[in-house]
């Protein structure tokens, strides 16, 4: 087969996994609106420990939380 | 050949089912009508249809017990519609609970009580036939029953904004 008709079979499968893809519906998210389905349990606490996280790291940041290095932030 | 025919014609057409699912409700159109059952004893055994309400100016609330934002939209919702009904005004809102469960809808209401007609769709067809993408989301529909505003989520100021465009279409004649 041609290099075409390689690219074509492709893009093919790849254009039919797509209409696989299914979105969760905004009215069918109250299991994942429940409490132990949240990435963070304690929101407050991953804050402050981000925070601190990267004022100690000093290099990098731009997470949730802001810091410059210092620590002082 | 045939066979690179055949396969540009099936992605195309693949191609078209997946743009085919994001076509939305707009501003203007006739809000889809529904028949659905009352959510609490005091909403009714009888099926609740929005064409009951024609001749009103309807604000259709979609809403659930897990919804963040519904627990400050219910009781501004509630306090607008009845100081509106007190004031003889055609206006009324109309609930859709989406829980799967129905008895969590009815308990979230046991706390923050309404006095608006609720009814329940856990199956989600009309937040389907509705394209609601976000909860909660109300629909303003004017008298004839056409989309008037279209209100995704819901901050407590946000009721200033309902409210404008309530009166407005109060205002219009009809």
């Amino acid at each position: 087969m041609r290099a075409g008709g390689k690219l074509l079979l492709l893009m093919l499968a790849c254009s039919t996994l797509l209409t696989a893809c299914t979105p969760v519906a905004a009215w069918e998210r109250g299991t994942l609106a429940k409490p132990e389905m949240a990435l963070e349990s304690d929101p407050l606490a991953a804050t402050l420990q981000n925070h601190v996280y990267f004022s100690k790291e000093a290099s990098s940041g731009g997470n949730s939380a802001s810091g410059g290095g210092c620590g002082c932030n | 050949m045939r066979i690179t025919r055949l396969c540009s014609l099936a992605l195309a057409a693949s191609l078209l089912g997946v743009s085919m699912l994001a076509a939305a409700l707009d501003l203007g159109m006739n809000a889809p009508a529904f028949s659905l059952s009352g959510l609490r004893p005091q909403d009714g055994v009888a099926k609740i249809n929005l064409a009951d309400f024609r001749g009103k100016v309807v604000y259709v609330d979609f809403w659930a017990s897990w919804c963040g934002p519904c627990v400050v939209s219910t009781p501004l919702l509630n306090e607008l519609r009845n100081r509106l009904v007190k004031q003889g005004k055609p206006f009324e809102i109309l609930a859709i609970n989406v829980d799967k469960k129905p008895a969590d809808g009815i308990d979230f209401l046991s706390d923050q009580p309404v006095q608006y007609v609720t009814v329940s769709d856990a199956a989600g067809t009309t937040p389907a036939s509705y394209q609601v993408q976000s909860m909660p989301t109300g629909f303003l529909l004017d008298t004839s029953g056409k989309i008037r505003l279209i209100h995704q989520g819901f901050k407590s100021s946000d009721i200033k904004l309902i409210e404008t465009q309530i009166e407005k279409l109060l205002a219009e004649k009809p």
